[in-house]
Order: structure tokens, then sequence, then C-alpha cells
């Protein structure tokens, strides 16, 4: 049976309509996903995205194992800091992305995919056997939040921290909302500047009608999973199990500029990843728009001059553009503005390569490490 | 939301009214509710011949592409064109501006035997 997060009572309340998603039910929609991506564009918006997985990694070798598991260089991140990180097989194909908090010396806070929660957690133990490390998977005791948007910053200061006290874009730090424990991070998946709230279970409902309730003013509306899709694709940040995956690498799938060239420990898949970031791969993550009316979708075949030469990701209408937008693999180097076909219903409509984002992001640019 | 008389419902959610010998086909209330905002609708050409079940039409919502199947047999001899521009008419308005085609049937008497009316198809949701 699929499982239920603790605010599955305040999505009915809201009139969400519930789908299932990786084993939970969850809120695709509230008011309807347009209104609810452009509430988010111009205003704030609250996800309840407590699906996803919270492991705590501590321990001497705590380090050590992040360092084995990513190819981003862990020993970089100061306290408080966070990355972006994927998690590679031996071959370099990805079992998931994630990101790593550094709370504290020898302890680390990883957010996974609700997806990848029991593999990513195998693989974790399988790679830390003889390792000084204690992997504990917190999942079913952590509530996650997201409060995404230009007018986010505002709600946080509303509710007691101040922007001076707020922590910086891809920083994390503890801090105590509503009399609660938290942990508050300025991370998303949505483009804006916003935060994840990450608490125990029993302050989550409370938290939850809070946010909502001091954040009207602001003109907060709980967002679901289906706003939470269009954002990030207009992010072009990449969604796993349809962007990513394990056939295929971080450098494949446009992540190298996450990869340093430098970092001296070994990980997992590292022979391939450098090898393909010297010599080039022969798959090549893009983003197109369509310049004919279709909308491109997972999985239809992506064409080259009428010959087959790859496959859409993900696609779909972009709200804030008003135009259909895709991310797909192909199997030439293309630049931008170069023309490609799309595959809809047994019949091409072209579209032409772009760059991404597709929509300018607000956030900052998160520091390589 | 006013519902017209007469309408016979499919159980795939395509409705059927009927007026003066010119059959026209849209989707349900409950259809366009549970496909949420809809972003782009594709229209057969007119004169083109479709079968029962066969699928004449594609609506795409934000999430998903859906079919759309013939009620009753019938050759399209009008199409909404509003619609294709202005896909959003399809969530705000199914019965009266949101109507996807207009067909001629010789077969509607026994096509439609197994379409429901309003109330009973509601009652089957």
């Amino acid at each position: 049976m699929a499982k239920r997060t603790k605010l599955y009572d305040e999505h009915l309340k809201l009139g969400a309509k519930i789908v299932e998603f990786a084993g939970w039910e969850m809120p695709v929609q509230y008011s309807g996903i347009i209104d609810e991506h452009n509430n988010v564009r111009n205003n704030a918006g609250l996800f309840d995205v407590s699906h996803m997985g919270e492991f705590f990694v501590s321990g001497k070798d705590a380090l050590k194992l992040l360092q084995k598991l990513v190819p981003q260089n862990i020993e970089k991140l100061t306290d408080g800091k966070a990355v972006y990180c994927q998690l590679p097989n031996e071959n370099g194909g990805l079992i998931d992305d994630l990101i790593i908090y550094r709370l504290k010396n020898e302890e680390y806070l990883v957010i996974v995919n609700a997806s990848g929660i029991e593999k990513d957690y195998e693989w974790f133990k399988q790679n830390a056997d003889g390792f000084d490390v204690k992997i504990e998977d917190k999942s079913d005791e952590y509530s996650l939040l997201a409060l995404q948007g230009p007018k986010a910053k505002k709600i946080i200061a509303k509710l007691g921290i101040s922007e001076d006290e707020q922590p910086k874009f891809f920083h994390i730090k503890y801090a105590k909302l509503n009399g609660a424990d938290i942990l508050l991070a300025r991370t998303g998946y949505t483009g804006e500047d916003g935060f994840e709230i990450l608490t125990k279970n029993e302050n989550i409902v409370e938290l939850w009608n809070l946010i909502l309730e001091k954040g009207a003013e602001f003109g907060v509306k709980p967002i679901g999973l289906g706003a939470r899709d269009t954002l990030r694709l207009e992010a072009a940040l990449p969604l796993y199990g349809n962007d990513l995956n394990e056939e295929t690498t971080p450098v494949e799938s446009g992540l190298s500029w996450f990869i340093p060239k430098d970092k001296d420990a070994d990980y997992n898949g590292k022979a391939k990843i450098i090898e393909q970031l010297k010599n080039g791969v022969k798959k090549h993550l893009i983003g197109f728009k369509m310049t004919d009316r279709a909308i491109p979708r997972h999985e239809y075949e992506l064409y080259i001059h009428g010959e087959k030469a790859g496959i859409v990701t993900s696609g779909g209408f972009a709200p804030t553009l008003n135009e259909n937008i895709g991310l797909g693999y192909i199997e030439e180097e293309l630049p931008p503005g170069s023309e490609i076909q799309v595959m809809v219903r047994n019949k091409l409509y072209n579209a032409k390569i772009v760059k991404t984002p597709f929509v300018e992001k607000k956030s900052k640019k998160m520091d390589n490490i | 939301m006013m519902v017209p008389e007469g309408i016979l419902c499919s159980k795939t959610h395509e409705y059927l009214l009927e007026e003066n010998d010119l059959y026209t086909i849209g989707l349900t209330d409950y259809a366009v509710e549970q496909l949420g905002d809809i972003v782009f609708v594709e229209l057969p050409e007119i004169g083109t011949e479709f079968a029962k079940g066969e699928v004449f039409a594609t609506v795409e919502s934000v999430k998903a592409a859906s079919e759309i199947y013939m009620p009753v047999g019938g050759k399209i001899v009008e199409i909404n064109e509003k619609i294709v521009e202005s896909p959003e008419v399809l969530n705000e308005s199914p019965y009266e501006n949101g109507w996807l085609v207009k067909v001629e049937s010789s077969t509607a008497q026994e096509d439609s035997g197994d379409l429901l009316d309003y109330d009973d198809y509601k009652e089957e949701l």
C-alpha cells in the first residue's frame, strides 16, 4: 500500500488531488498546476516533500565514505554548507542524485529521492564495509517542507528568522521555528530563491499551517507535485528516473560542470567519469523548444534531419514561457539554434536546441567544489 | 455548471448531444476537471470519417496527453477552432464553448446503445 506523509489530511482539507508517486500518495495539485506554478514564480509556494529520504552520516570515516560515493569533493565542504551530488555506480551510471549538507565535523545530512531511499541506503552500507561510520536512515522520523519563491525569505523573517540570520544559498543551519527544532536549508528544486525545512514528524502539521497562515499576506499557496515538475523543468534541473538513470553518467547528463577534475580521492565510477571528461561523450543532454505546435513528452523520439537521433527525457508545457519545452539525449553535439524534430503521435514536429535553463534562475549560482 | 438536457456520456468521458440531426461531441465536466489545466488540443480535419471507438482527437493537460474516442461513428462536419487557439476554454466551459467537433452520423441510434444519460454516468464514477 502506498505511504502517506503526515500532512495527508491537510492536503485533503485544502482540496488537493492526490496521485501515487514513488510509492507515496502525494498532492499533485490544489488550485491548478498553472496557477500554482505562477504563484511560485511571483510570490511563494509551500511544498510537502516529506516523501524524500534523509540519511544522517556520522563518525570518524563519514567524510571518507562520502568521498568514495560521489564525484564532488566533500572535503571542501565547511560546516553549514551543502553541495548537489550524484551517486554513481562502478561504471559511472547514476544510482541517484542527492544533496549533501555538512552539519558539523564528522556529521552530514544527505537528502535523497523517495525512489532511492532503500537502494541508496543499501549502497551506502555496502560501501561502508570496514569504515568507522554510522549511517542512519531517518526518513520515517522526519518531514520535509520546501518554501520557494521570491517572497520566501520574507515569510521566514515574519516567522522569526530575520533575513540576516537566514542561511545563504546552498547553506544550512540549525534554527527554531514556532518553538520547534528545525534544520533550515537554502536549497530547492524550482530555480527560485527559497528554503527547505526539515523537522521531526510531530512538528510538521503545525508548521505547515503556520506558514500558510503567516505567509498569506505574501501570497503563499500550497503547491503540488505537478507544478514542482513544471518549475524544475523550466529551470532545467534533472529529475532522477526521467533525465538521470543507471545507464547514464553525469558527464552525459550535462552535469560535467558539477564534477571537479582535481579530486584526488578515488570514488565509484571515477575512471569512466574522468575519461569522459577528457575525451568527450557520444550522447548529450540538450534542452529544446518546440517551434511547431506540439508538446514533447518523456520517451518521445528525437530526430535530426529525419533520422532517429535520441530520446526526450522530460517535456511539457512551460507556464512561465507559454511554450512547449523539453530535455533529451541526442547522439550528436549540436549548438543552440540547431533544428531537431520530435516524433509526436507518428508525425515529426520541428524544435530548436536552446541554452538551459529555459527560465533564468533567481537563486544564486552555487559554489563549485 | 449548466449541463445541457439530453446529453449521453461514454465510459471514456466523452459526451454526445443531438440537435437537428447534428451530433456535438465534447468532454464531460468530470473529464476536464480530472485532466486539470488543458494546454493543447488537436482536432481532426473536416470531412474525416471515424467509426465508433476510434481516436479522433488528442487533448493535453500540463501533465499528460489523452486520446479522445468517438462515442458514435460519423463524419466530422465542424470543428471548434476556438479551443485550438484557447485550450483553457475546455476547462472553463466544457459544454457551451468548449465542445470539440460536430458530426453527421447515420449509425448514431445503434452506436449509442452503451452510452449513459448524465445522472447514470455520474453515478458510475
